[in-house]
């Protein structure tokens, strides 16, 4: 009896220890923009939005126990409105399954996949959306923000899968950089250009907003032990 | 939509006109003072801390009631370290501070100690959402800046009159709605407020002061 419990406390010790090694080796970090987007088409068709404004946040983050690649996963929601015909806009997506190639402290590329959900009285659909998005951020205080994204319209309420949408949106951030607490971090108002494709109508516009930028030092395995 | 962008841009960059003095009040009448200041970087443009400084009539140094700190300090209104960039709320002076010192004293060990077992620091239970209490139960009808997230936190669900006290709000954590006299309409969506403040008039934003347009009520 005496053998079993020394066994399990040894057991108990080294699960513990082998948490604690993991704990000390995980590192990530995440990002959130909070984003106002204006967008107008330059094709004169009768099927899209002609003019479409969205305000929301995205909220993404990574996490790993490599120094260069991480896991990746966010959430993006917004609601807006089309400006000329007065109806209601929204763009959300869960975006749970992706991984990025870390560079620099806080600067990142990656690409990720999910779910989402799209619609803008009376001009689109309501439409279930399954999203592939590519990201980029480069830089600290000054920071280059891109992202291109194709989702497929899995389901519309027409009643089958009909067309995808194209998005893509390509700013600078012109911010601070910080280093407190021994995480790099940064924050500041960007602006970007943006573009859309909708129903087979091509948007362009603007996006202005505010994004935050933080991550954990990265660090090698051979420096966490 | 140029307007739209212009609007949301000057919203962005953060603008409240007619902020209040942080001047602190004379002694020779029992004040009572909520103010906010922003978080450590990087968050210091999107959220915002809560405190309320009580001093009785006569004496000199404030008393500090919030989560996460408290005690006596000298100038609560421009120094309350480790919160930056601090804004004054509302001040409630003679009978009405007198009548706010004591419901604060009385209630708010009570809330700190039920928000500090809860805690979580979003979307809440969280300091903001002490604020937020402490002004619903004391009845004292003011409001906290749309970047005090966590200030609409209610629980799973949850309905009432809003901390103004001209308005009724329904909050889940993941979408919430304000509407009243003074509040106009406030939409919450996983903790952050966009709106339109009817009294005194501001679009209500999550970034910088909380609004575009006149400083809070």
């Amino acid at each position: 009896m005496k053998a079993l419990l020394v066994v399990t406390l040894l057991a108990g010790t080294a699960h513990a220890r082998d948490w604690q090694g993991l704990l000390d080796r995980i590192q990530g970090g995440s990002t959130l923009h909070y984003e106002l987007t204006g967008l107008s088409d330059i094709d004169d068709m009768a099927t899209g939005p002609d003019q479409l404004v969205l305000a929301g946040a995205r909220l993404h983050g990574f996490i790993s126990t490599s120094r260069r690649w991480a896991f990746q996963g966010g959430i993006d929601l917004a609601l807006g409105a089309t400006i000329q015909r007065g109806g209601f806009a929204y763009d959300v997506a869960l975006l749970p399954v992706g991984f990025v190639l870390r560079l620099g402290a806080t600067s990142f590329v990656g690409v990720a996949g999910g779910i989402g959900a799209l619609g803008a009285t009376p001009t689109a659909d309501d439409a279930m959306t399954l999203p592939l998005e590519a990201a980029l951020e480069l830089g600290s205080g000054v920071r280059v923000l891109g992202r291109a994204r194709y989702s497929y319209l899995a389901f519309s309420g027409t009643g089958g899968a009909s067309d995808a949408i194209l998005e893509g949106m390509l700013g600078l951030r012109i911010g601070h950089h910080y280093e407190d607490f021994g995480f790099p971090s940064g924050n500041g108002y960007f602006v970007a250009a943006s573009y859309r494709e909708q129903a087979g109508e091509r948007m362009v516009g603007l996006t202005i907003g505010y994004s935050i930028d933080l991550a954990t030092p990265r660090h090698s395995r051979r420096d966490a032990e | 939509m140029r307007v739209a962008l212009l609007v949301l841009g000057l919203g962005l960059a953060g603008c409240a006109i007619g902020k209040r003095s942080l001047a602190m009040p004379d002694n020779d009448q029992t004040t009572v003072a909520l103010l906010t200041g922003t978080l450590g970087h990087p968050l210091d443009g999107i959220a915002r801390h809560p405190w309320f400084a009580v001093r009785r009539a006569g004496e000199h140094e404030w008393h500090v009631y919030e989560v996460g700190g408290g005690g006596t300090e000298e100038d609560p209104f421009r120094h309350h370290s480790p919160y930056g960039n601090p804004m004054l709320h509302k001040v409630w002076r003679g009978a009405a501070g007198e009548r706010a010192a004591r419901c604060i004293e009385s209630v708010a060990g009570g809330v700190r100690d039920r928000i500090d077992r809860d805690y979580i620091f979003y979307p809440g239970p969280n300091s903001n959402t002490f604020g937020d209490v402490v002004l619903r139960r004391c009845k004292l009808s003011a409001s906290l800046p749309a970047t005090s997230v966590g200030k609409d936190w209610r629980g799973i669900i949850g309905a009432g009159v809003t901390s103004e006290r001209t308005g009724l709000q329904v909050e889940t954590p993941l979408v919430g709605v304000k509407l009243g006299l003074k509040e106009g309409v406030e939409v919450h969506l996983m903790g952050l407020s966009i709106g339109v403040d009817v009294w005194p008039p501001a679009i209500i934003l999550p970034l910088g002061p909380g609004r575009l347009g006149f400083a809070d009520r």
